[in-house]
């Protein structure tokens, strides 16, 4: 045994919680990767619901003499759709489905550090959903005050749901980030005390530096949803003035006075623009790894690529007020703020070269995860760009409340991140299954949501430079705003948005068919360097690794390395065991 | 080792993969609990910090009264003081594997933690009583906000100090969890006694 290679007997062995009852493993499973499976299919079912209310908003944008539903029915869904994608549908499968099924594998662990804690986690996430969800059938329904439950309106009667509604959304909020919190724990515990051994922080995949900092964020930016919410709460059930300024209703003076809503949308944004990189830290990582794995090439500016994420991490904190330039906020906050937005699109600028420069001259596979990857790199760089315009308080003013933003950000954090999320399923499928998706679905699935996406969106950018507000849910007879190139433009829109439906039903039927009926998959079929894929069983059981954990020697980039018989040098293999190429002497040393 | 240290490694390059090689795959030699505390606690922090900074925000309003604070708060402070205190000593006697002086300062640390609650309830009547309801003024319904806020860490702490307790009577040879179980109870007290102690001088200042 040569010196680099450690001596198992110096591996500490981790204690195991082992189920005891079927219901203790199959339901209230303590095992992470089950866990990030509940995550996932709930997560995917309520997003789901957000996604069948879209198409309603959708047919009545396009055909407003139909009258599918009503104006009060419209907010209601576009409040539920807006906030269902974001928190209960994004954050939920970044965090808790990805985050929980690859955190302990990619870092050579058994299990997360906290199992209990884990698993209490998603039932907390659960019970957030079900109250969420039950306010569809209660007096009012759910609130309609937009995804952003600015106040005053968000309370006041004449919003609908101001009953019960928006009381149950920000109980599910505050359950939610309880859940969250417990979650959170658990996976930056487990990233910085549960590595394997020779796992030095630099050594862990992007992914894992992606779902790290993106839960540190999470940990300091959910509060600040969780103080808004409960102070709103106070606002509309103990009658106090947080938020709440001196009103008139219906001719009556309320018992409200002086209350701020900006400060409550200071409190939200704090949380809602590090939400963004919330999504989209995980999102990068993710990317990285895939874009490295089937370009068969290390990942071009490795350090480059965490120091963006960290620095993306960092900076998110400061810009959270480009969201309220016309809120009526001193003018000069806003040119603070414009700095900060365009100084953040350094980094995220930095990553998309690295992407690019990633692929150049990449042995490039057009596998379906690829596909995917290069999806989301022209869809983010899209709206990214957008981004800067409406970044900039000049350019945002008239911009603001019309479909430029709707466009901009179902572009950089709507499809995007979902684009990612796809190609992370269809990568990772094998793994978690032990079956192949089908390739043929797969490939419809992905032409269909991508070319769809921009049928959707890119219209929607010239919707916005001609003045079509958004939240409108039927535009009038009025040529000044709503000509008839865009009410026509507004029918196509609804037609690609229900064809990209269609090829969502087209992937969920393909992932329980293929569950069942899919080729089986080899062992490691991306040939992958990272630690997922050295289990001695795929996919991994209980405790994932084995009677041994592995032993990390390299970083998770060794793809095409001169003098390596294969293409890719797993982490765990040391270099005295890499299979040497003809006429090699070792690793990047030819024979002389 | 810093932040920046590991942020400049090259974990690509061979020097960089003997050094790393050695490594335990540990950031910390901690034991995982206290870090799981303190991850926590940092969070806490950020929720109360926020509150305070919410409550900063709002007092810029016009409408802004000052809230008389009842005396009784001082005593409450001087319990809570003495409830933190009383799991210092814990701690000690838990680290000289005497038990039964532990037990009995955990029983008084819970017990005066009981009545911090009760006191601080009893100012909620007062307030009451005088007519400064939630809904009166921003900052009576701060108050009531923050200080219900704060007694829900500590009955969340206190089921922490229930098994604690448990514990303490089940005890096998080996304490050294115990101790330390203790000691983060101990320490979860001390920074709930400084979350007090900041809000009641934010009270007390505005």
């Amino acid at each position: 045994m040569s010196e680099s290679i450690i001596p198992e007997s110096e591996l500490e062995e981790v204690e195991l919680y082992h189920p005891k009852s079927w219901w203790t493993e199959k339901v209230f499973s303590q095992d992470a990767k089950l866990i990030a499976i509940q995550y996932g299919l709930t997560a995917f079912a309520i997003g789901f619901v957000a996604l069948v209310l879209s198409w309603f908003m959708r047919i009545q944008i396009a055909f407003p003499e139909m009258a599918i539903i009503s104006e009060g029915t419209y907010y209601q869904f576009i409040t539920m759709h807006g906030m269902i994608m974001v928190v209960y549908l994004l954050t939920a499968l970044f965090l808790g489905a990805f985050g929980n099924y690859m955190i302990p594998l990619m870092v050579g662990a058994r299990d997360m550090v906290f199992p209990y804690l884990n698993m209490i986690s998603y039932w907390t996430y659960l019970i957030s959903v079900l109250v969420l969800f039950v306010s569809f059938f209660t007096p009012g329904g759910p609130t309609g005050a937009g995804w952003t439950l600015y106040p005053p309106q968000a309370i006041l009667g004449g919003t609908p749901g101001q009953e019960t509604g928006i009381i149950l959304m920000l109980v599910s909020l505050c359950i939610f980030i309880v859940g969250f919190t417990m979650g959170g724990l658990n996976y930056v515990i487990t990233i910085l005390q549960a590595r394997t051994r020779g796992m030095t922080l630099m050594r862990m995949p992007l992914t894992i530096w992606g779902i790290f900092t993106a839960t540190v964020l999470a940990l300091f930016a959910f509060p600040a949803l969780f103080v808004s919410a409960v102070m709103m709460l106070f606002d509309k059930l103990l009658m106090t003035s947080f938020f709440m300024p001196a009103l008139v209703e219906f001719g009556e003076n309320l018992t409200y006075g002086g209350g701020s809503p900006i400060l409550f949308q200071h409190l939200f944004w704090f949380f809602g623009h590090p939400e963004v990189y919330i999504v989209a830290l995980p999102a990068f990582g993710i990317v990285s790894d895939l874009i490295s794995i089937h370009a068969r090439k290390n990942i071009f500016g490795f350090r480059m690529m965490v120091w963006a994420i960290v620095g993306i991490g960092a900076l998110s904190f400061i810009v959270w007020a480009h969201h309220m330039y016309v809120s009526g906020m001193n003018p000069y906050f806003g040119f603070f703020f414009a700095t900060t937005t365009l100084i953040i699109a350094v980094p995220t600028a930095l990553k998309v070269y690295n992407w690019i420069l990633t692929l150049w001259k990449g042995n490039i596979h057009l596998t379906i995860p690829m596909l995917f990857c290069l999806g989301f790199i022209v869809t983010f760089l899209n709206g990214g760009l957008t981004g800067l315009f409406l970044g900039n308080v000049i350019v945002d003013v008239p911009l603001s409340d019309t479909y430029f933003v709707v466009a901009h950000f179902h572009m950089v954090m709507g499809i995007a991140p979902v684009l990612v999320i796809l190609g992370a399923i269809y990568h990772w499928y094998p793994l978690i299954t032990g079956k192949m998706l089908h390739d043929g679905m797969g490939r419809f699935h992905f032409w269909v949501t991508f070319v769809g996406s921009y049928l959707i969106y890119f219209p929607m950018h010239y919707l916005g430079f001609i003045g079509v507000p958004r939240r409108y849910y039927e535009m009038g007879q009025t040529e000044a705003l709503y000509t008839s190139s865009a009410a026509d433009l507004n029918i196509f829109i609804t037609v690609a948005a229900l064809a990209v439906g269609f090829a969502q039903l087209v992937f969920i039927f393909n992932v329980f068919w293929s569950a069942k009926n899919g080729q089986v998959a080899e062992k490691n079929p991306w040939n992958a360097t990272s630690l997922e894929w050295r289990t001695p069983e795929q996919p991994p059981i209980h405790g994932n690794f084995g009677k041994e954990l592995p032993v990390v020697y390299r970083w998770a980039y060794d793809y095409s390395v001169p003098g390596a018989k294969d293409d890719f040098i797993p982490q765990d293999v040391p270099n005295e065991k890499v299979t040497l190429a003809e006429g090699y002497s070792e690793l990047g040393v030819e024979k002389t | 080792m810093s932040i920046l240290s590991i942020l400049s490694q090259k974990p690509w390059t061979s020097d960089q993969a003997k050094i790393d090689d050695k490594h335990s795959g540990k950031s910390s030699s901690m034991p995982l609990p206290r870090i799981g505390l303190y991850v926590l606690m940092t969070v806490i922090g950020v929720l109360f910090t926020l509150f305070s900074v919410a409550y900063i925000g709002r007092m810029a309003y016009g409408d802004w009264r000052i809230l008389p604070e009842p005396p009784l708060l001082w005593f409450n402070s001087l319990v809570i003081i003495m409830s933190s205190f009383a799991f210092h000593k814990a701690t000690i006697s838990s680290r000289e594997n005497n038990h039964k002086r532990t037990r009995e300062y955990l029983f008084l640390a819970g017990a005066l933690t009981l009545g911090f609650i009760t006191g601080q309830l009893f100012v909620w009547r007062e307030l009451v009583s005088f007519g400064y309801f939630v809904s009166t003024n921003p900052s009576y319904a701060f108050f009531y906000l923050l200080t219900a806020l704060h007694i829900f860490h500590l009955l969340g702490g206190l089921i922490a100090w229930l098994l604690v307790i448990f514990k303490s009577f089940a005890l096998e040879d080996d304490s050294s969890n115990f101790s330390l179980n203790v000691n983060l109870c101990a320490i979860y007290w001390h920074f709930l006694l400084v979350v007090w102690l900041v809000l009641f001088a934010m009270l007390l200042l505005t």
